[in-house]
């Protein structure tokens, strides 16, 4: 007999993350979840509220060139101008001979692993670099996401060279993408001045790749679920091939989404280019996020499982406290502090910090999940229930969940 | 599909080759910690376990150093500036900025990052010492291998130190101040040139292809290693006190668990994971086995030898020169860790 033992979370996962009382999340019924968990099912929550965002923008923006160049133009020269002025080469283990923008490479691997998602770097010079991921819980997005995330690692990549000796140019590409529905997603970059190719438009980020014939293909049954900092073989720890190394203690506080990075920031653009009014592309949003929470419940099984996942007892009915306590799971996985001012079966009352939910410092996401909350309480509860905000205190954000009649609901 | 990124790149094997057969200069900066006070002595001889005082004052010395369990955390070459000021040159000085801090204790030291204000080029390669004679105030004639010497190249104060990361006999590191940094390579592209080398650019040659061929590592491979595991503990100074002795001694005694083995992949074109991209590696079996034997380290290409080669952290004795085993669907052979 096989004798291995499978591998198990250690137990001082989430070490560092800043939990209050475990190195995980607790229901309000005591159902707890690992860091590891927690991690997973805010990254695909996250997800789903940018996926119904995405929606949003492509209303705002129905041509698909022109939404795609949008947001490749406006995550290039944001990320471009953060890595110039906040960009740090010892987080990375950029060494001080690299020259060129194949450093910049390092950058999305790491920031890959910390979102999860989970692949391999297939290549890393001066000339060429690949990345394969296998897991992306973006990649419900839309395609026009792929391209964004690609110019945004264009960005770092050209503001990292620029405090370095000058050397080769690259071209990042996503050569492959799930989100188009491929197995894997994959970068390649090149330089140019090795390998030319015709120009392109920013927004055409998808290749080909001129070094096609290098492309190192990992198979389905060789392919991982994990990052690397959940994963035995690599001692739970993320580590570069420059040996730079993390646990995964602060991956959480430092996770972005898919809406908070790219998909608010480029509504904001549409308004700042004068495709609509602010009151238009709230408008916009706020009907597509409450849709799509209704839709989240809109079956009795999603009740049923959500149920389940928080550990309702029986005895508690339909009521906002369900809410409440999803709302406090999702909380807690995004390590966001809040306060619970009342929790009973008539009314639930949260104070959240408002900072911490804006994630990278988006001041529109608390907004956006307190749209996609108000959906979910009229299937998940019922219509009976609302969920909004009152009263809410300087950097805070208080919402109640209380029954409530609007005759324009 | 998978094929090989060394062996069929032209430009890769030329940087490579001109190193080996003529000159091949690159820009190769790290990063310089100055260290200095009347203790720096004893306070290096307790933070690394090689021995440092015996060093005079122009010369260096290579060791790693270790975290109190016998870890290697960072391995770097140490200078002696003078008789109380050494230059540590590494790769990591941000990420033991705290051990410093954590380990001075009552040590009268001071230490700054003087990465900034220098920039270093290797010189390598058989004509590497006709080139820099032909630039060099002072003759290099008797710099000796890990020796640094004062001197000028068209008048731009320069210190040069004979060493490198290729393993060839002869090879140079430039250092200059920064602002001096482009005349220099205008000097040196057109001083190799006429040697009939040329400048490496290619990150994989200068750190992945020409020290593996040579046994050299790169940080990525020691990590959570020990010196016996790499064949680093025999310049230990068993004499001294050094943090991660007691933990040394320890497997000293018991024996290490793991070694490092070198390995050729005679197929050119083939798709097994390494660890110097980052990762865990493709794991090792012996044929019929089921238990995993090993680790893939380092996965490269020799171009002198014309073969992937590489090395493979494994279970101790359990893999013999010569000894054929399969990667991933691949066939390999366990060999010496030298391809010169």
């Amino acid at each position: 007999m096989n004798k291995k033992i499978d591998e198990r979370i250690p137990q001082n996962s989430g070490e560092g993350a800043y939990f209050k009382n475990y190195y995980g999340i607790r229901s309000p019924w005591n159902k707890i979840y690992s860091y590891q968990e927690a991690l997973h099912y805010a990254s695909r929550f996250e997800a789903v509220l940018s996926a119904a965002a995405t929606q949003a923008l492509r209303i705002i923006v129905p041509d698909y060139v022109q939404r795609a160049q949008l947001m490749c133009e406006e995550a290039y020269e944001r990320l471009y101008n953060a890595g110039k002025y906040y960009g740090n080469d010892d987080d990375y283990g950029i060494h001080p001979f690299f020259c060129g923008q194949f450093a910049g490479a390092l950058i999305g691997d790491k920031g890959d692993d910390a979102l999860l998602m989970c692949g391999r770097c297939q290549d890393f010079g001066t000339y060429r670099a690949e990345k394969e991921l296998d897991v992306c819980d973006w990649d419900i997005c839309g395609s026009e996401l792929c391209r964004a995330t690609t110019m945004s690692l264009q960005g770092q990549a050209a503001a990292t060279a620029e405090r370095r000796r000058k050397g080769p140019t690259m071209e990042y590409m996503m050569v492959e993408a799930k989100g188009c529905g491929d197995r894997h997603c994959r970068i390649i970059a090149e330089s140019r001045e090795k390998y030319p190719a015709p120009p392109h438009e920013l927004w055409e980020s998808f290749g080909p790749a001129v070094t096609d014939e290098y492309k190192k293909v990992t198979q389905e049954e060789d392919c991982v679920s994990e990052s690397m900092m959940f994963r035995e073989e690599c001692d739970y720890h993320f580590v570069n091939g420059t040996n730079n190394e993390t646990d995964s203690s602060n991956q959480m506080v430092k996770m972005s989404s898919a809406a908070s990075t790219y998909i608010l920031p480029a509504i904001a653009e549409t308004v700042k280019r004068g495709y609509v009014k602010r009151e238009q592309a709230d408008h916009i949003l706020k009907c597509v996020l409450e849709a799509a929470g209704k839709a989240m419940f809109g079956e009795r099984y999603a009740i049923k499982a959500c149920r389940d996942w928080l550990g309702v007892p029986n005895s508690i009915g339909e009521d906002g406290r369900i809410m409440g306590g999803l709302i406090e799971m999702l909380l807690q996985s995004l390590v966001c502090q809040y306060e619970v001012e009342a929790f009973n079966k008539e009314e639930v009352i949260l104070v959240i910090d408002r900072g911490g939910l804006e994630i990278t410092g988006t001041k529109d996401v608390p907004q956006t999940h307190l749209w996609m909350w108000q959906g979910m309480v009229k299937t998940l509860v019922n219509v009976q229930w609302s969920l909004t905000e009152e009263d809410s205190p300087d950097g805070k954000m208080r919402i109640k969940i209380a029954k409530k009649i609007d005759k324009f609901m | 599909m998978y094929k090989n990124i060394f062996k069929y790149d032209d430009m890769k094997r030329a940087e490579h080759m001109a190193v080996r057969t003529t000159v091949g200069w690159y820009f190769w900066t790290h990063q310089i910690l100055e260290i200095s006070g009347p203790d720096v002595t004893a306070f290096l001889e307790y933070m690394y376990p090689n021995k440092i005082g015996n060093l005079a004052v122009g010369q260096d010395r290579y060791t790693t150093m270790l975290n109190e369990q016998g870890e290697i955390i960072d391995d770097v070459v140490i200078m002696r500036m003078d008789e109380d000021r050494y230059w540590v040159s590494t790769l990591f000085a941000s990420m033991t900025d705290d051990w410093w801090y954590f380990h001075q204790g009552d040590y009268d030291v001071d230490w700054t990052e003087i990465t900034d204000e220098w920039a270093m080029y290797a010189v390598q390669g058989p004509k590497s010492k006709e080139v820099l004679e032909g630039l060099v105030k002072d003759s290099i004639a008797d710099l000796r291998f890990f020796e640094h010497m004062d001197t000028e190249v068209n008048n731009i104060p320069c210190m040069i130190n004979r060493g490198g990361y290729t393993g060839e006999k002869l090879g140079y590191e430039i250092y200059v101040k920064s602002e001096n940094r482009e005349i220099l390579e205008e000097i040196l592209k057109s001083a190799a040139e006429k040697a009939g080398g040329r400048e490496v650019t290619e990150f994989q040659v200068m750190a992945w292809t020409l020290p593996t061929e040579a046994n050299f590592y790169y940080m990525r491979d020691l990590a959570h290693t020990n010196p016996f595991e790499v064949g680093l503990a025999k310049n230990i100074d068993w004499n001294k006190e050094f943090i991660g002795k007691t933990a040394l001694l320890k497997i000293k005694e018991e024996g290490h668990a793991r070694e490092m083995v070198g390995f050729e992949v005679p197929d050119a074109d083939i798709c097994i994971q390494s660890k110097q991209y980052g990762g865990p590696g493709e794991p090792v079996f012996i044929e019929g086995e089921e238990e995993e034997i090993g680790r893939v380290s380092k996965l490269v290409y020799s171009y002198v030898r014309e073969v992937n080669n590489g090395y493979i952290l494994a279970k101790k004795d359990k893999l013999h020169e010569g000894d054929k085993i399969k990667i991933h669907g691949y066939d390999a052979v366990i060999t010496k860790m030298n391809w010169m």
